[in-house]
């Protein structure tokens, strides 16, 4: 019985313990919270992508087989002299030999002969089955093994191999044209940009299957690796300067040369790998969309690593790589880790500056050592980075990094920037962007490596410009004009665009000084190297402590900010050491400042205003006369959080116009009366009690003007304090108690009143948390972040812009405008923060086009507090709000914040489905311009609105607008029409009322509360925008006659000869429309001389 | 009257807009009138007409000008806008003490007129020198006789030809205070009435204020010791000391509670079953999360594209 029981008990353990591992192994295969989202994207996104090849590759495989019997079949004949065969076989076949560049002197001794290939085999992506479905140009790579009989041993030298190659290569190309010139289409192209691999590519005229590349090559291991290392020299010319040029290695040549033996060693080796590890292809998938969506490929011009160094790194570090040689990767990971380990790799190895060697018997390091970034592969002998430039190699790691930081930080939507967003935008990722001539001759750059004279002129001006803009660039990165493919019958054509594009990341917080300081003048060594560098702009510059430095001073240009200062620097810098005249120099994004002025004399400004407001502070809480004490006085206003589009500016002559808002709160009590009414009246009480006691204490320095709010209800918030400073400055002060919140919140709940009240209730309690609980928050958030990132005011400002020139303003609030660029520096990935104004705004304008706010919410996480669940809870909430509203009549935006999980602070009424779809659609074209046209975007094209989107415009008068605010300063004949006004401003004449709130807002919001329905209002928000856009709404329709419809009536038209009608009844019962003439006269008759023309536009 | 009146019974009064020089055009705008039947009957509803779709910037003089036009001077009385009468007005008195007035009425005392006007005295001056109501809003006008009324009828009926319509505006003149700049600059003004004029509302505010919460303590003391005619005595706020103010209640609450959740927290975790049953509810969070993501992908690839790298 007992031993039952025991069992019965053990038995009930031991299931207890299975179910908990059944379902402790499942949560394994997860990994950890929130990667298992990534993981089920990621193979949802391989199966979108890979190619289908059952559906091609028969055909590829046919023409593969026609193509290898032919090239097998050819005749092989005599080594001839080199001139005689390829002028004869030029003549004959009218094909251009794809000889190198010096082409094979007039006299040269070498011999050309054919003989059938080695082998011919198909390598690559192919073959491995990593291709997919977006890349920008498939083709299929057959390599032909050239046989060792044709070469000599010192076919290493002087381009003789490269020769034979290309000879080969032309030989091989007439007779495939000759048997398959009626499918084909033929031509050369650079192998990888490389100016010494001539390739043929063979294109089917029906583009029915990819083309095929026929490349050449070397048999394996038949050059002496030992005459090829990276220090030694294989291009001897001149007898005289042999001794010379012995020196000189020419790394790029020998790699090349070396690789061309490699071909099928390294495909072995990606074929093993593939076998061993089973997620390696997947892992290589990843790998290709990554670099794709950054630009990066295996050619020259685009880097130089693309999906074959990507495949051959991941292999190699599945061997080797480790500290002490051991795997870096295992071959059981999972392809998303495996993607993951290797972008850890590549940022973390420091490959700028380290030298890495993977595998055993690693040979002198001294031998690797070039300028090229090196990652040495020892089994096969090869720089697999040797296609790779200084910018190149930077550019990747720094993309490595930003792409690491994504996945570390934001586990919730990592997918999109990693794998979907196109991150190889210059206008988003560069501060500053030039384009640099490429000089016409070769004087001064003629290097003896083999790359080509861009190259050897990039290498220059990247070394240059990085040494000169030093700090101020964090990254310095060269867009190279790709090489096109030739007709076979010609030569290669010039690039269209000969200029190198120069991108630029600054440093903000360095790019702007005005000042550059060298090494101090003992250091004798280093000074002359400076003056070396600078030439006549080095100065001597002591400090007041005594030292004295090599300096530089660029301070004439200060007012410009950073992208003046650079460009002095370059300019300066690229005339006196490459000879580049200011002509070959085209900088871009100078239309900026035009369409936005964003000088760094701003920033002064914000400051001012700031000082002016902590002044008003002390001025406030040494009140001592006031009946509660003062808590907090918080500014709420653009101006005191560097986020106002238009700087605040005031001196003594010219107030501030529209005076800065601010909030006081004072200590809890119980003083309050328990009125909302009540409420509202102690607080102008308080207002008005502030405002004497500091006309007491300031005297003449201050004057204090109470002012009404624009209410309809004695329960809202009826007034305020406008605080005018004798500097300019103004304030204006409303009074916090927090005894509203609670009755509002009591009356919201409450069940007992009616619905109507508590709706009512609902809306002035959201009033109430804007004013005294969201915007004080968010006026320290967007503060604090503006001192964090210098780009973000400037980033701000431009995007209220685009808001304003969009005609769009009038629908959001400008806080809301501030978190989405504000976002835009949070969640920068795939890039770094943005460090320049532009970056910052197209960067928002990106996050825009990519929100689908119809069932995605808005989560800006400031303080970095949001738990998990909470941003479950976020999206729990919009879901709710969607299933209530499913019209989104009411919540169309829904923006959380760590301080508000709601969603809808900041969106409460407005913007309107309509708006935030017109928003959307204008930020996509923006997004679309920038990626299609790059550097060529006009710029002052984002701002132009289309005003024939409209169906009315209503002009206004910037004259009489302006009349308006003037007269307030000076005015002397109207006040007499306002006697209450004359009695009490004492001193009369010349006291100015600051500006309740602009004319151009008082009378669009009187449009939009008395027009709601039947139309909708844009307009600028800025006091200069002067035409107000109307829509007429679509959704009204002609119905029958009620009294309160909120719109000026008629009976419609239709109904008199309405005979066709559909519907049956429209003889008895008459229809109404609106009467839109008669409407848009009363909008004229309101507006009078405030509107010069009341535009409409046809259909 | 029911808000779907059928149009049969409105008489259309069409009235000609002349063209303004931001807008050339020669509008026409329709009123719509009939007897006033207001659902709690006045006196004088026999002698005012209802009228639907007023312009926005009517005003007592355009429609004195507009009716003097159809029948003759001198029989227009006044104009009241339906956006005149204020909205929901709050109550001055404590919330309590509007429930308990309620069950009783207050008597009324000789103080009546000389508080009205102290409630006039504590309105805020209002900062518009004109009111431009909504468009289509509607309003009722009252006439000299029933007669009169009977005439604008008759005559908005015999209205055919549009060189007969009357002309809005025509003849108000200055009569009504302008619009367009000079009235928003007189916004800005009177945004401002200065701040001794405020001090007074102010003062006349907090009188009344101050007596009405007087008159509601009281009564509110007088409720707690009477019983009705039932024989109940009414339970209000507050005991035989002052009564409890509600912040101080809402705090006492708030302690209660963490007190219980401190004694809840101090049981947790505590037996072995809590354990088991903490951890299996973690996997099945797990596990939900892992439905949700699979639920998220599902609903990423409806949505076209999401798995396409852009090009």
């Amino acid at each position: 019985m007992s031993i039952m029981e025991a069992g019965t008990a053990k038995r009930r353990k031991l299931d207890h313990s299975n179910g908990y591992e059944a379902a402790s192994s499942t949560l394994s295969t997860m990994g950890a919270a929130g990667a298992s989202a990534f993981v089920l994207e990621t193979e949802e996104l391989l199966k979108e992508v890979k190619l289908d090849y059952s559906k091609t590759s028969s055909k590829v495989e046919d023409s593969l087989r026609q193509c290898k019997d032919i090239i097998e079949s050819l005749e092989s004949h005599e080594p001839l002299p080199i001139n005689d065969v390829s002028a004869k076989f030029e003549k004959a076949n009218r094909i251009t030999i794809p000889y190198p560049d010096p082409k094979p002197a007039k006299d040269s001794p070498y011999k050309l002969s054919f003989e059938k290939p080695a082998q011919i085999n198909v390598v690559g992506s192919w073959v491995l089955q990593t291709n997919i479905k977006s890349q920008p140009e498939l083709t299929v790579d057959m390599i032909v093994i050239m046989p060792e009989s044709i070469f000599q041993e010192k076919d290493y030298l002087n381009l003789r191999y490269f020769y034979k190659r290309a000879y080969y290569l032309a030989y091989i190309t007439a007779q495939l044209r000759k048997s398959m010139g009626t499918t084909m289409d033929f031509t050369f192209d650079r192998l990888h940009g490389n100016m010494l691999l001539p390739t043929l590519i063979a294109r089917p005229q029906d583009k029915s299957s990819p083309a095929i590349r026929i490349i050449p090559c070397a048999p394996e291991g038949y050059f002496p690796t030992t005459k090829l290392t990276a220090v030694s020299n294989a291009i001897r010319q001149g007898k005289s300067e042999e001794t010379e040029d012995a020196k000189t290695p020419t790394p790029f040549y020998n790699t090349t040369l070396k690789a061309e033996g490699q071909f099928s060693s390294y495909l072995r080796l990606l074929y093993k790998t593939a076998n061993s590890c089973a997620a390696f292809r997947d892992a290589c998938v990843l790998g290709r969309i990554w670099l794709q969506q950054r630009g990066f490929n295996s050619s020259i011009q685009g880097g130089g690593f693309g999906h074959f160094e990507w495949a051959v790194l991941v292999a190699l570090l599945l061997q080797g790589g480790g500290r002490k040689g051991e795997a870096v990767l295992s071959t059981s990971l999972h392809s998303t880790q495996l993607f993951k380990a290797t972008l850890q790799y590549i940022a973390s190895a420091n490959l700028q500056k380290k030298l890495c060697v993977i595998g055993n018997d690693p040979p002198n390091l001294e031998t690797l050592r070039q300028s090229m970034p090196i990652l040495h592969d020892t089994a096969r002998g090869v720089n697999v980075l040797y296609k790779m430039t200084p910018w190149s190699i930077a550019l990747l790691s720094e993309q490595a990094k930003w792409s690491l930081s994504t996945i570390n930080n934001s586990p919730l939507d990592q997918f999109e920037t990693l794998f979907i967003v196109k991150a190889h935008q210059p206008l988003q990722m560069f501060d500053l962007l030039l384009n640099v001539n490429l000089p016409t001759s070769k004087e001064g750059f003629g290097a003896v490596d083999r790359k080509g004279l861009v190259w050897d002129f990039s290498a220059k001006l990247y070394n240059t410009l990085k040494r000169a803009l030093d700090e101020r660039a964090q990254l310095v990165h060269l867009q190279v004009p790709g090489t096109t493919a030739w007709p076979i019958s010609g030569t290669p054509s010039k690039g269209k665009r000969n200029s190198v594009l120069v991108g630029i990341i600054i440093d903000p917080s360095k790019a702007s000084q005005g000042r550059d300081h060298g090494p101090s003048h003992e250091q004798k060594e280093k000074a002359a190297r400076f003056r070396e560098f600078w030439g006549s702009k080095a100065e001597l510059w002591q400090f007041p402590d005594g030292n004295i430095v090599e300096s530089l001073d660029w301070t004439e240009y200060s007012y410009l900010g950073f992208p003046g200062i650079c460009e002095a620097i370059i300019r300066y810098i690229l005339k006196s050491r490459l000879q580049v005249s200011d002509a070959d120099l085209e900088f871009h994004g100078r239309e900026i400042s035009k369409i936005l002025p964003l000088a760094p004399s701003d920033k002064m400004a914000f400051d001012t205003a700031r000082q002016a407001f902590e002044i008003f502070e002390r001025d406030v809480r040494s009140l001592e006369d006031l009946p509660l004490h003062v808590k907090h006085i918080s500014p709420i206003s653009p101006d005191l959080r560097r986020a106002s589009l238009r700087i605040p500016e005031f001196n003594f002559r010219k107030p501030l116009l529209q005076p800065m808002e601010v909030v006081i709160s004072f200590e809890v009590s119980g003083k309050w009366p328990e009125n909302l009414a009540a409420i509202q009246r102690a607080k102008i009480a308080f207002l008005l009690k502030i405002g004497s006691s500091l006309e007491e204490a300031k005297g003449e320095d201050i004057k204090a003007h109470l002012g009404l709010e624009n209410a309809t209800r004695d329960d809202e918030n009826l007034a305020f304090l406008d605080v005018v400073y004798e500097n300019g400055a103004s304030f204006r002060l409303r009074v916090h108690s927090d005894l509203e919140e609670s009755l509002l919140e009591r009356q919201t709940k409450d069940q007992t009143v009616e619905r109507h009240i508590r709706t009512e209730s609902a809306d002035l309690l959201a009033a109430y948390r804007r004013m005294y609980t969201n915007l004080p928050l968010h006026n320290q958030t967007v503060s604090t972040f503006c001192t964090r990132f210098p780009a973000l005011s400037a980033s701000i400002r431009l995007t209220k812009h685009w808001f304003n020139s969009h005609k769009l303003s009038c629908h959001f609030h400008e806080e809301l405008i501030e978190l989405f660029v504000l976002q835009a520096f949070l969640k920068p990935y795939p890039w770094e923060t943005p460090c320049s104004a532009f970056t910052g705004f197209l960067r928002t304008l990106l996050l825009l086009s990519r929100w689908d706010w119809r069932d995605e919410p808005f989560v800006i996480d400031s303080s970095d507090s949001l738990s998990t669940s909470q941003r479950l809870e976020i999206g729990t909430r919009l879901q709710a709000w969607r299933k209530i509203d499913p019209n989104m009549n009411r919540t169309v935006l829904f923006v959380a914040t760590s301080h508000d999980v709601t969603g809808v602070a900041y969106t409460q009424h407005n913007p309107s489905k309509v708006v935030a779809t017109r928003m959307t659609s204008l930020a996509r074209s923006a997004c679309k311009v920038v990626k299609e046209k790059g550097v060529d975007t006009n710029i002052r094209s984002l701002f132009q609105p289309n005003l024939r989107d409209f169906d009315v415009l209503l002009h206004l008068s910037p004259k009489v607008l302006k009349s308006i605010t003037r007269d307030e300063d000076s005015s002397t004949n109207r006040r007499s029409q306002f006697k209450n006004l004359d009695n009490n401003q004492a001193g009369g004449g010349k006291e100015a009322l600051p500006l309740v709130e602009s004319p151009v807002k008082t009378f669009l919001r009187w449009l939009q509360t008395a027009y709601a329905s039947p139309l909708l209002f844009f307009h600028g928000g800025a006091a200069d925008d002067y035409v107000i856009g109307a829509l007429w709404n679509p959704l009204l329709h002609r119905r029958a006659f009620s009294v309160r419809a909120p719109y000026s009536l008629m009976k419609s038209p239709d109904n008199d000869n309405g005979v066709g009608e559909g519907e049956g009844d429209s003889g008895e019962e008459e229809l109404y429309e609106v009467n839109k003439v008669a409407v848009l006269a009363e909008i004229a008759r309101v507006g009078g001389d405030v509107i010069e023309k009341i535009e409409v536009r046809d259909g | 009257m029911s808000e779907t009146m059928s149009s049969e019974e409105f008489i259309m009064l069409p009235v000609s807009i002349p063209p303004l020089p931001s807008f050339r055009v020669q509008a026409t705008h329709y009123l719509y009138l009939r007897r006033n039947t207001p659902r709690l009957p006045t006196p004088d509803d026999s002698r005012s007409l209802y009228i639907a779709n007023v312009p926005c910037d009517s005003t007592d003089p355009h429609f004195r000008a507009l009716f003097s036009s159809l029948i003759g001077a001198g029989r227009f009385e006044s104009i009241t806008f339906e956006q005149d009468k204020k909205p929901s007005k709050s109550s001055h008195e404590p919330a309590q003490a509007v429930r308990l007035a309620g069950h009783r009425k207050r008597k009324r005392s000789e103080d009546e007129i000389q508080n009205a006007k102290d409630e006039a005295a504590a309105e805020l001056p209002s900062t518009w020198t004109r009111q431009v109501y909504g468009s289509g809003s509607c309003a009722v006008a009252l006439f000299a006789d029933e007669k009169s009324a009977e005439h604008v009828l008759k005559a908005a009926k015999k209205l055919k030809k549009p060189k007969n319509y009357p002309v809005w505006g025509e003849g108000v003149k200055d009569k009504a205070p302008p619009l367009g700049s000079h009235w928003l600059k007189a916004h800005n003004k009177l945004s401002y009435p200065g701040n001794d004029i405020i001090q007074a509302s102010m003062d006349a505010y907090f009188t009344v204020f101050n007596r009405k919460e007087k008159e509601a303590a009281l009564l509110a003391m007088r409720l707690r010791n009477e019983p009705d005619e039932d024989g109940f005595v009414t339970v209000t706020r507050g005991g035989r000391a002052a009564p409890a103010r509600r912040d101080e209640a809402e705090e006492a609450k708030q302690k209660m509670l963490e007190r219980e959740k401190k004694k809840k927290d101090e049981m947790m975790d505590f037996y072995r079953f809590q354990m088991r049953e903490k951890r299996k509810s973690e996997q099945a969070e797990m596990l939900k999360r892992f439905e949700e993501d699979k639920k998220k992908v599902r609903a990423m690839k409806e949505k076209r594209g999401k798995f396409r790298p852009e090009t």
